[in-house]
C-alpha cells in the first residue's frame, strides 16, 4: 500500500474542501449574516491541514496508483470531507454536536438529504449555502471534479474514477479519463446554470435559486427552506424541478449525446426507455389511487403524484406535500421507490435502473434457459448482450444492498425504531434519497435519532454513494494483504 | 483475353478450368508448386511460381497487359494488396475474393473501386443466399429465380413412386397442355443430358426444370413433391454462412444455431436476438435430440469440415428431417453427395468461380450461374437488335445441341420456349448448356 501517495491526494482533496467553505462568505457579506468568521476560520483551517499533509508526503518515490490505493483514498477522501466539512456548523454553533454535524456533512456529500435541522431557515446563509454546495460537489463528486481540473493525478486517474463512480460499464466520454471528467463537470454546470436562469424566471431569489439548483442536479435533496421545495407553490418552479431532477437521474453519457445532436439513444438505449416508462406508468398509477382521497385538482394530483416519483425514483428527496398523508397505498409504494436509484452513471443513488433491469431480465431469462440447458441466451442491453460477469456483479450488488437493508433495520430496531421507521431510514441512506417513512418520514427529520443509530446511518450513506464494493473492499482480509 | 489468377486453390483451379476451355489467356500464380502442378496438367496455361504481392512476379506474369487480374488466394490481406498493385500496374480489371461482408458496404467511405479493386467477391454471403433459396423453395434441390421470378428454373429428384416415371417428355408435356415448363436437363448416372421428347424419366434422376410462377405448384405434384412451408430450422456451425443464414431467417423462423465454441456462441447470441444459440458439439446425438432434430424441418450442417456436415446431414435425414442441406467445400465429393442421400449442397468455392465467370462474361449476358454438382451453366442473355436469332422460330435457328434455350422475358411477361417460340430484340432469354455448348452460344449470339 503506497500511504504517501494516498495521503498526498487527501491532502490536496482538503485543501479543496477549504477553498470551497469560503466561496459562501459574499453571502454572508450581502446578507449581512454573522458566519463570516466560522467560515473563514474553518476554511482556512482546513486548507492548512490539507497543505501539511501535501507538504510532508511530497516527492513520493512511487508514483503508482493501483486499484487498492484508488479505493482506499477515495473511501477516506470522503470521509475526511465530511469531517472537515462539518466544523463551520460546530464553529458558529449552528450544529452544536459533533454526530449531528457529521451526519449532516456526510448527508450533503453523499447526496442524501436527510436532515437533523429543526430550523433551517434559521441558518445564515453562508452556512446554507455551504450545506447546498455539499451536495452539488458530492453529486458529481469531488474526486471527479480533481481529475477534471488539476494534472496532478496523472497516473492511477482511472483508478480513482472508477472507485468514484462505479456503475456497471464504463462509458468513458473520451479516452483521456482528464477529459471524461472534464465533459462530466462540464455538463453538470450548464445544467445546473440552466436551471438556476429559469428558478430565477420563475420568481425565485438568487440564492434560493442557486441553492435548489445545487441540490437538483445532484440529485441531493437539500432545501434552504424548513417545508423544503413546498414552500414554493408555483406550478413553474415545481416542474422546472421535477424536469431537472429527471435530467440529473439520467445517464450523463446521454446528455453528452444529446448535446452532440446525437438522439438515437432514445431508441436503443435500454435504460433510459426503462427509466421513462418506470416513471411515467408510476405517476399515473399514484394519481389514480389517491386521487379519490385528496381534495386536489386532477393537474394539481398528477403533477404532485410526478414531483414525488421523480424525487424518491431519482433519490434527489424533495417534498412538495406530505405522501405520509396520503392513502396507504401510496405510502407503501414509496417505500418501494427507495430502493430504485437513477439510471447508472447520474448523480442519483440506489441500485439503479440498469442493475434493476439486468436483474428481472435476467432472472426472467432462466426459465428459458432451464428448457435449453446448452443454449447461450443472454440479456441484451442497449442492444448489446450482457456478459455473465457483469450479471454476477449485479446480482452480488443486489444481494449486498438488500442484505445490508434487512441487517441495518434490525440493528436499527435494537435502537428502540420501531419496524417502519427503521426500515425506511435505511433505505433511504443506503439509496441516498433522504426522506424515509414513519418518523423519517418528508415532515420530520432525523433529528430524534439516537447518536449512535446517526453514526450508522452516515456509514449507510458512504455505502450507498460510493455503491458498496468501493467501501466494502476494504474491510476484506483480501484487501490488506500484498 | 489474358487473364491472371493469383491462388490456385479450389477456386482459382475451377476457374482457370472454365476459362481456358474458353480460349483465354491464363497465367496461374501461386507460391505452392504441386498445386500450380495439379492446374498444368489439366488445362492449358501458363504457371508461375512465387507470391501475388511480389512486385518481380507480377511483372513477370506481364501485369500491365493483362485485362483482368483476379485475386482468389486463401489470404484476404493477399487478395486486396496484389489487386491494388495489379491495377496499379496496367491491369485493366481486378477482382479480389474478401473475407468479411464489411468492405462490401459503403457506409464508412472507403471505395475500394478508387484503390483499384474493381469487384470484390465474398463467397460466403453467396452461400448464405445459396442456402437461404433453398430453404423457401423446400422440394427443389436447385432454385435459381431469373428477373425476380418471371422465370424459375428449378432442380427436383424423382422418387420411385413419382407418377411420371417411365413416361416419356412428350407424354407428360401432352397430359398437361396448361402447364407451361420446359425440362431442360436431367443429370443421370454423374453424366448431364440435354433430354430429347424421347427420352424417358428413370428413378434417381435430378431432373431441371424451366417454369413460370404459376406452374411451380403442379410441376412439385408431377414430381410428387409438395412445397411445404418451413418455419423450424436448425443450423449447425456458427461460421460467417451459419451467421448470415440466421440473420436472413430469424425474423419469420424459429432457428436454432449450434456452435462449438463457447466465446464464439456468445458473440452470435449477442449479433443474432432472433436466434437461438446453443453451445455444443453437432456431433453429439443427445444433444440434437435434446434441443428435437426430430421437430425441425430442414437442417443445416454449414461447419469449416465437409465430412461432419455430410455425416450430421445424413443423420438428420436418418432422423426424418425434411431438408437436409450440407456446405462441402470439397469439389471430390460433390458427385457422391446425391447418391448417399443429401438434398442440397452448398459449395462456397463453386459459387465464388461461378461469380468470376460471371464478371468475365459480361456484356450481354446478365448473369451466369454454374449449377451444384452437375456440369453445366445457365445463362441470361439480352437479345441484340438484328441478331441472327430474332429472324427465325427457335427450331430452325440452328442452336447447338448441347445447350437449350428455356424461357423468354419480354418486358413484364415470361414464356417458357417450345419450337414454334419467337425471340424478338431486347428479350431476355434464358439458356441451360452443357461446358462444350458455351462457346458456340458466345459466337451464336455475338
Amino acid at each position: 500500500m503506497n500511504l504517501k501517495i494516498i495521503f498526498r491526494i487527501i491532502g490536496f482533496l482538503l485543501m479543496l474542501t477549504g477553498f470551497f467553505m469560503m466561496l459562501g462568505i459574499p453571502f454572508s457579506i450581502y446578507y449581512n449574516s454573522d458566519d463570516i468568521s466560522a467560515l473563514l476560520q474553518s476554511g482556512i483551517f482546513t486548507s492548512a491541514v490539507g497543505l501539511i499533509i501535501w507538504f510532508f508526503t511530497r516527492d513520493p518515490q512511487n508514483k503508482e496508483l493501483g486499484k487498492r490505493e484508488g479505493y482506499l483514498i477515495v473511501t477516506l477522501g470522503w470521509v475526511f470531507m465530511a469531517l472537515f466539512g462539518s466544523i463551520p456548523f460546530m464553529l458558529y454553533g449552528a450544529i452544536p454536536g459533533f454526530t449531528d454535524a457529521f451526519f449532516e456533512t456526510m448527508s450533503g456529500f453523499t447526496t442524501t438529504g436527510a436532515t437533523i435541522l429543526t430550523d433551517i431557515e434559521a441558518v445564515p446563509a453562508g452556512l446554507l449555502f455551504w450545506r447546498s454546495l455539499t451536495q452539488w460537489l458530492g453529486g458529481m463528486g469531488i474526486i471527479v471534479l480533481s481529475l477534471a481540473i488539476l494534472p496532478i493525478l496523472g497516473i492511477g486517474g482511472m483508478q480513482l474514477f472508477t472507485a468514484e463512480v462505479p456503475g456497471i460499464t464504463k462509458d468513458k466520454l473520451h479516452p483521456r479519463v482528464r477529459e471524461t471528467a472534464k465533459r462530466l463537470w462540464g455538463i453538470y454546470v450548464i445544467f445546473t446554470f440552466t436551471e438556476i436562469i429559469l428558478l430565477l424566471i420563475g420568481g425565485m431569489n438568487l440564492f434560493d435559486a442557486i441553492n435548489h439548483s445545487f441540490t437538483t442536479m445532484a440529485t441531493g435533496g437539500f432545501s434552504t427552506k424548513n417545508a423544503s421545495t413546498a414552500y414554493f407553490t408555483s406550478p413553474f418552479i415545481q416542474y422546472v424541478f421535477i424536469f431537472f431532477m429527471l435530467f440529473a437521474g439520467m445517464n450523463f453519457t446521454i446528455h453528452y449525446l444529446a448535446f452532440h445532436g446525437k438522439f438515437e439513444f432514445t431508441k436503443i438505449n435500454t435504460e433510459f426507455r426503462f427509466y421513462i416508462f418506470f416513471i411515467a406508468s408510476t405517476t399515473v398509477i399514484i394519481t389514480l389511487v389517491h386521487l379519490p382521497h385528496v381534495d386536489f385538482h386532477l393537474s394539481e394530483s398528477i403533477r404532485q403524484s410526478l414531483f414525488h416519483v421523480t424525487s424518491l425514483v431519482t433519490t434527489t428527496g424533495y417534498v412538495s406535500s406530505d405522501y405520509e398523508s396520503w392513502a396507504p397505498f401510496s405510502r407503501m409504494f414509496f417505500f418501494v421507490l427507495l430502493f430504485i436509484g437513477g439510471c447508472a452513471g447520474s448523480t442519483g443513488g440506489g441500485i439503479k435502473f440498469a442493475r434493476h433491469f439486468l436483474l428481472m431480465k435476467n432472472s426472467s431469462l432462466e426459465l428459458r434457459r432451464l428448457l435449453h440447458p446448452r443454449a447461450i441466451i443472454p440479456v441484451r442491453f442497449n442492444g448489446k448482450a450482457v456478459s455473465m460477469e457483469i450479471i454476477s456483479n449485479v446480482q452480488a450488488f443486489f444481494i449486498f444492498y438488500i442484505g445490508i437493508v434487512v441487517l441495518g433495520s434490525i440493528i436499527l430496531s435494537l435502537f428502540g425504531l420501531d419496524f417502519i421507521t427503521a426500515a425506511g431510514a435505511v433505505a433511504t441512506c443506503l439509496g441516498n434519497v433522504g426522506p424515509g417513512i414513519g418518523a423519517v418520514g418528508p415532515v420530520n427529520n432525523f433529528a430524534e435519532l439516537p447518536d449512535m443509530v446517526k453514526w450508522i446511518l452516515s456509514f449507510f450513506m458512504l455505502l450507498g454513494r460510493l455503491e458498496l464494493f468501493t467501501v466494502l473492499l476494504i474491510f476484506t482480509p483480501a484487501f490488506w494483504k500484498s | 483475353m489474358r487473364i491472371i489468377i493469383a491462388g490456385m486453390g479450389d477456386v482459382g483451379y475451377h476457374l482457370a478450368k472454365e476459362l481456358s476451355i474458353e480460349s483465354h489467356d491464363i497465367i496461374a500464380i501461386d507460391k505452392n508448386q504441386q498445386r500450380l502442378a495439379r492446374i498444368d496438367s489439366m488445362a492449358d496455361i501458363l504457371t508461375i511460381s512465387g507470391s501475388a504481392t511480389s512486385l518481380e512476379i507480377l511483372k513477370k506474369a506481364k501485369t500491365s497487359e493483362a485485362e483482368l487480374f483476379v485475386a482468389v488466394t486463401s489470404s484476404e490481406n493477399t487478395n486486396i494488396a496484389s489487386a491494388i498493385l495489379a491495377k496499379k500496374m496496367g491491369a485493366k480489371k481486378t477482382i479480389a475474393r474478401i473475407a468479411n461482408a464489411e468492405y462490401l458496404s459503403n457506409d464508412v467511405g472507403v471505395n475500394f473501386k478508387e484503390l483499384g479493386i474493381d469487384f470484390m467477391l465474398y463467397p460466403e454471403e453467396l452461400a448464405a443466399q445459396e442456402t437461404v433459396n433453398l430453404i423457401k423453395r423446400t422440394a427443389a434441390t436447385d432454385l435459381l429465380e431469373f428477373e425476380g421470378g418471371k422465370v424459375t428454373v428449378m432442380g427436383l429428384k424423382l422418387d420411385k413412386n413419382t407418377p411420371i416415371i417411365n413416361k416419356t417428355l412428350t407424354e407428360v408435356t401432352h397430359q398437361h397442355p396448361n402447364v407451361d415448363f420446359r425440362i431442360v436437363a436431367i443429370y443421370r448416372n454423374f453424366r448431364t443430358i440435354i433430354p430429347s421428347g424421347k427420352d424417358r424419366f428413370i428413378a434417381n434422376d435430378q431432373v431441371f426444370v424451366i417454369t413460370k410462377p404459376e406452374g411451380i405448384e403442379l410441376i412439385l405434384k408431377l414430381a410428387g413433391k409438395e412445397n411445404i412451408k418451413f418455419d423450424n430450422i436448425m443450423i449447425l456451425g456458427g461460421s460467417k454462412i451459419g451467421r448470415r443464414v440466421s440473420e436472413l431467417l430469424q425474423k419469420n423462423m424459429t432457428i436454432k444455431l449450434i456452435e462449438s465454441n463457447e466465446d464464439k456462441s456468445f458473440s452470435l447470441a449477442d449479433d443474432l436476438p432472433g436466434t437461438l444459440v446453443i453451445q455444443g458439439d453437432g456431433r453429439d446425438i443427445d444433444l440434437l435430440a435434446q434441443e428435437g432434430i426430430i421437430d425441425v424441418d430442414a437442417f443445416v450442417a454449414v461447419t469449416d469440415d465437409a465430412e461432419t456436415n455430410i455425416i450430421t446431414c445424413l443423420m438428420a435425414k436418418h432422423l426424418g428431417v425434411k431438408k437436409a442441406i450440407a456446405l462441402v467445400d470439397k469439389a471430390d465429393y460433390i458427385p457422391l453427395t446425391q447418391t448417399i442421400g443429401l438434398d442440397s449442397l452448398i459449395n462456397k468455392k463453386l459459387i465464388a468461380a461461378t461469380s468470376i465467370l460471371q464478371f468475365v462474361r459480361r456484356g450481354e449476358i446478365i448473369s451466369q450461374t454454374t449449377l451444384e454438382g452437375i456440369d453445366a451453366q445457365l445463362f441470361e442473355f439480352v437479345v441484340q437488335p438484328n441478331s441472327p436469332i430474332t429472324k427465325k422460330p427457335v427450331k430452325d435457328i440452328g442452336f447447338p445441341k448441347d445447350a437449350i434455350i428455356g424461357g423468354i422475358i419480354r418486358g413484364e411477361k415470361s414464356f417458357i420456349v417450345v419450337g414454334d417460340s419467337q425471340i424478338q430484340a431486347n428479350d431476355k432469354i434464358v439458356i441451360f448448356s452443357l461446358p462444350s455448348g458455351v462457346k458456340k452460344i458466345e459466337k451464336l449470339l455475338t
